[in-house]
């Protein structure tokens, strides 16, 4: 059965394999900071990420489809960033957490990225310096809508992102 | 507190006169080599167990999205500028705020108002929130109670222009919600609360008197 | 007094008159510091001098507590080596002044008096470009390898930046020490770091491996260097507050009360009692919070895992309170110089009381689960040892000091806020290693609950929360709002910042690692001139890769988290 040159199957399995990717982040916490603490914060026993399937920490690049930078960047970390970042498989989206990351927060100085869309791109920002850890889970949440969101757009034909060009 | 009884040295003062030129490791007992203090920790283990399963309303884990921490009336969170009782923005554009931010987050263009009283007020008036590290001193600084904090926190932006929050999103109205405030310069329900526990302490007092107790031990406790 | 009667009384300064006359002066008069004795040093006997001071019975100067740079641009020796001494069986304290010229920036290294010296040396240096000469291993420590020019010199910009390309990647190169030829495996070297799933935080660690033992190993930091010092000499010092936070950010209210008390003493500033009763009690939590994230991240490390949400129960309550103080979890920002940012909350007393409950079954859960648990003394006892005498020799001080048989506290050797008026001791053990690093954490939590249970017996202090002078601490908003006068107050105060007199000193506060000192510069404008923070932990990772040596990866894995390195104060 074709539809508009493409299987039944493979129209069925989108949903699918979408629908599993946002409710089974693989997160990869890229922590150097303040915001690290937090991020430990979130996965222990007051927040628990696990209750939206996102328990599987993983420090490996290799297995993770999803990076959150917590803390500051600096100009020395920063090819290692870069290249952790290369490393993990397609799809992949990255939360950068607190202000740090996002924009080098009150360091606007010699040795601190302004910002890490300097080098990766960047799909949801939490602002806060940390962020609590309600306000990282709701910017995660975000994430699981962008999905959405991406998904119908792919269906109208247009490019599917998480697949990044960079 | 076993581990005094075992090395009594602990928990006392040498003078330092002279620093230990050797380690002395702590010895192990019989009991620890035969590994039989893992059972008492798995009587913790398994208590913590049952008492999650069974003592639901112990549990610490708050339900996120449906359930929220009980943040205090002091937490620092988005912003709020506050409004007249005509519904204009309080502030004046006096750039202390700005002036204040450790993070030089605050962007504010003054122009003039057309109320002789109020001499000036912002014409733009933006927070770049990703910069912003929500120290409060801008609220510190404040000296019109323009600029108060809510205890909002969900936040998260797609990109980097979306996250200059400008003057008509700071005075949303449902930020005004006052179980929402966060950090401001006074805490009127604060107030309340002092004057209440006030009250309770002076009823307590006047309850003694009556019954003939002594006050002081009333008072201390 | 007659200096004759001065070099009688002091033995420090006899030692002092043994040298050539000029080579060391102390600072007198008008415009000398007065928290410490003083002396300007020439370069040429700056080692004997040390040596001396070390070693005569009378002075004993054991601790080499900082050294620290600071530039003079206007001055003709530009360049300023600042040490700080002291003497733990005396309990004196002592600051070096070693001036150098800019073309001639070369001062003799300490490091053959004081181990401790090694990153304090490298640290000037990379931020001054001041050379130590016979230095081990003198290069750029904080900034990368692609960077140019010193940042701390007053003519750097604080916002230029330099970007480091892969190619540019420092690769140490380790030399075997020779001997052991009879192993059968082939040495390589392991890169474990600054991303790797077993090293928190922002370290490198290049080892060296025969089989599993370590041979040779090089730490790399700076990860996180942000660079506070700089940021804070273009900030005012009220603003400040907010990057002290940040150093050690698992007990940033510490940080708070350290740096406002470093700049009270400046000011001259009387804190009023409310205030230093509520800073000894949250200094007090922070310091168990602090314990709780260094013995939980360590036992992580060696797999014990259920410790970890025990103690980050802990950690929320007690952030619960912090909040409720002053509105944030982590980086409070509770402090303003001269007191508090806001008066204490109503129900702070029974939440105080509520967590003092709270808190104590939890830690002796962690007890009955770890203290006698052969894997983890397996894993702990003689790992990483260090005997007192080293442990001083290279600059240790806190829990990981006392964890070697040396009871010093600068709570008890130095009291401050309310420490001496309540009753509590020192944990000493005498291991030195993994496991007794993290039982006198233990100890001390019971301890700093102790003082907190007897301040709160004491009741609160009545009166204002923050000092009433309006050059230091902002009007209250009735009297702002209703008197001109406050009113230009606060406007001066905001814009201007604190004006505080030109002078320098050296305060130390315990941290939750050590002693945690600042050394404030001030020229009299609005902002410091220059502040150094004497990071307690900045010493004790120094001698990572010598403690390692001998022992296996995973042992380094395990010691990492019990020593506690904090990179946002290691790095700053």
């Amino acid at each position: 059965m074709e539809v508009q040159g493409e299987s039944w199957l493979t129209t069925k399995l989108e949903p699918f394999v979408d629908w599993a990717q946002k409710n089974s982040f693989w997160p990869l916490p890229f922590g150097t900071a303040c915001c690290a603490i937090e991020f430990m914060g979130t996965v222990s026993s007051h927040y628990d990420m696990s209750r939206f399937g996102y328990e599987v920490v993983r420090f490996s690049p290799r297995q993770s489809d999803l990076m959150i930078v917590a803390g500051t960047i600096t100009d020395k970390m920063a090819p290692v960033l870069k290249r952790i970042y290369d490393q993990m498989p397609d799809p992949k989206w990255v939360v950068s957490m607190g202000a740090c990351a996002c924009s080098g927060g009150f360091y606007r100085a010699y040795h601190v990225m302004q910002g890490i869309d300097e080098i990766i791109p960047v799909d949801i920002y939490v602002p806060g310096c940390p962020p609590s850890p309600e306000g990282l889970m709701y910017g995660i949440l975000q994430i699981k809508e962008k999905i959405d969101r991406e998904r119908k757009a792919s269906r109208r034909g247009g490019k599917r992102k998480g697949e990044h060009a960079a | 507190m076993t581990e005094l009884e075992a090395r009594p040295e602990a928990l006392q003062l040498p003078g330092v006169q002279d620093h230990p030129k050797e380690v002395r490791p702590r010895p192990m007992s019989l009991g620890e080599r035969l590994y039989l203090p893992l059972l008492a920790g798995m009587t913790v283990t398994l208590r913590h167990f049952f008492q999650n399963i069974f003592r639901t309303r112990e549990r610490v884990t708050i339900q996120y999205p449906e359930e929220r921490r009980d943040y205090s009336h002091r937490y620092r969170g988005h912003h709020i500028l506050t409004t007249r009782p005509d519904g204009s923005v309080r502030c004046v554009a006096c750039f202390l705020c700005a002036t204040a931010c450790p993070a030089d987050c605050i962007h504010i263009e003054a122009g003039e108002h057309h109320d002789v009283n109020v001499e000036k007020y912002p014409v733009v008036y933006e927070i770049d929130m990703l910069r912003c590290v929500f120290c409060g001193y801008c609220v510190d600084a404040c000296p019109e109670e323009a600029i108060i904090m809510s205890n909002n926190y969900d936040m998260a932006f797609y990109s980097r222009s979306q996250s200059i929050v400008g003057k008509e999103d700071l005075m949303k109205p449902f930020t005004f919600d006052p179980g929402k405030l966060g950090y401001r310069p006074r805490f009127p329900e604060e107030e309340e609360k002092r004057a209440a526990m006030r009250r309770e302490a002076f009823d307590l007092v006047a309850a003694a008197k009556a019954k003939g107790e002594p006050q002081s031990r009333v008072a201390a406790g | 007094m007659p200096p004759e009667a001065a070099v009688a009384l002091d033995p420090a300064a006899a030692i002092a008159a043994g040298f050539p006359e000029g080579s060391v002066v102390p600072q007198e008069g008008p415009g000398a510091p007065t928290d410490q004795p003083t002396w300007v040093v020439r370069r040429e006997v700056l080692r004997d001098l040390c040596r001396a001071l070390r070693d005569n019975p009378k002075t004993r100067f054991d601790l080499l507590l900082d050294v620290c740079g600071v530039d003079y641009p206007e001055r003709e020796e530009r360049f300023e080596s600042v040490y700080h001494l002291y003497s733990m069986p005396r309990g004196r304290r002592l600051r070096l002044k070693v001036p150098v010229a800019e073309g001639d920036a070369r001062i003799p290294s300490v490091v053959p008096v004081w181990k401790g010296a090694d990153w304090f040396e490298r640290e000037v240096y990379d931020m001054f470009g001041v050379v130590f000469e016979d230095h081990p291993n003198l290069r750029r420590i904080l900034t990368h390898d692609g960077f140019q020019g010193h940042a701390l010199r007053k003519d750097y910009d604080p916002a230029r930046r330099w970007i480091l390309t892969e190619d540019k990647i420092y690769m140490p190169k380790l030399v075997a020490p020779p001997g052991r030829s009879d192993s059968m495996f082939e040495r390589m070297t392991i890169n474990i770091g600054p991303s790797h799933p077993a090293m928190h935080g922002t370290f490198r660690f290049v080892a060296m491996v025969d089989g599993e033992e370590i041979v040779a190993s090089e730490v790399e930091i700076g990860y996180l260097h942000r660079c506070m010092e700089k940021m804070s000499e273009t900030h005012t010092w009220q603003q400040v507050i907010p990057y002290t936070d940040r150093l050690n950010y698992c007990s940033s209210f510490i940080n708070n009360v350290a740096y406002c008390r470093t700049v009270e003493k400046l000011l001259g500033v009387e804190v009023p009692p409310k205030a230093v009763w509520a800073r000894t009690i949250l200094s007090e939590f922070s310091r168990v919070m602090d314990h709780c994230v260094a013995n939980g991240s360590s036992l992580v490390d060696t797999g014990a895992l259920t410790n970890f949400w025990y103690f980050f129960q802990v950690r929320e309550e007690i952030y619960g309170l912090l909040e409720a103080v002053c509105g944030a979890r982590l980086t409070v920002s509770a402090c303003r110089i001269g007191g508090l940012l806001a008066d204490l909350p109503p129900d702070f007393v029974a939440r105080c009381r509520r967590l003092l409950e709270f808190i104590p079954p939890l830690i002796d859960d962690v007890e009955k689960l770890i203290d006698k648990n052969r894997i983890w003394i397996d894993r702990s006892v003689g790992i990483a040892a260090i005997s007192g005498e080293d442990a001083v020799n290279w600059s240790w001080t806190g829990p990981c000091l006392r964890a070697s048989g040396v009871a010093y506290d600068v709570r008890k050797a130095h009291p401050y806020d309310l420490y001496d008026t309540v009753d509590w001791q020192v944990p000493v053990l005498y291991g030195g290693d993994t496991y007794d690093r993290y039982k006198v954490r233990m100890l001390e939590i019971r301890q700093s609950l102790s003082i907190i249970r007897q301040l709160l017996d004491r009741g609160m202090p009545e009166g204002p929360f923050v000092v009433d002078d309006p050059h230091v601490a902002l009007p209250s908003k009735e009297a702002c709002y209703n008197q001109m006068e406050s009113m230009i107050y606060h406007f001066k105060l905001i814009m201007d910042g604190i004006q505080v007199p030109p002078g320098e000193t050296y305060l130390m506060t315990e941290g939750a690692n050590g002693e945690l000192g600042f050394y404030v510069v001030s020229d009299g404008s609005g902002k410091p001139y220059r502040l150094h923070v004497r990071a307690p932990c900045f010493p004790i990772f120094s001698t990572f890769s010598d403690l390692m040596r001998g022992h296996s990866i995973s042992d380094a894995i395990a010691t990492l988290g019990g020593l506690n390195v904090i990179a946002g104060e290691l790095e700053r």
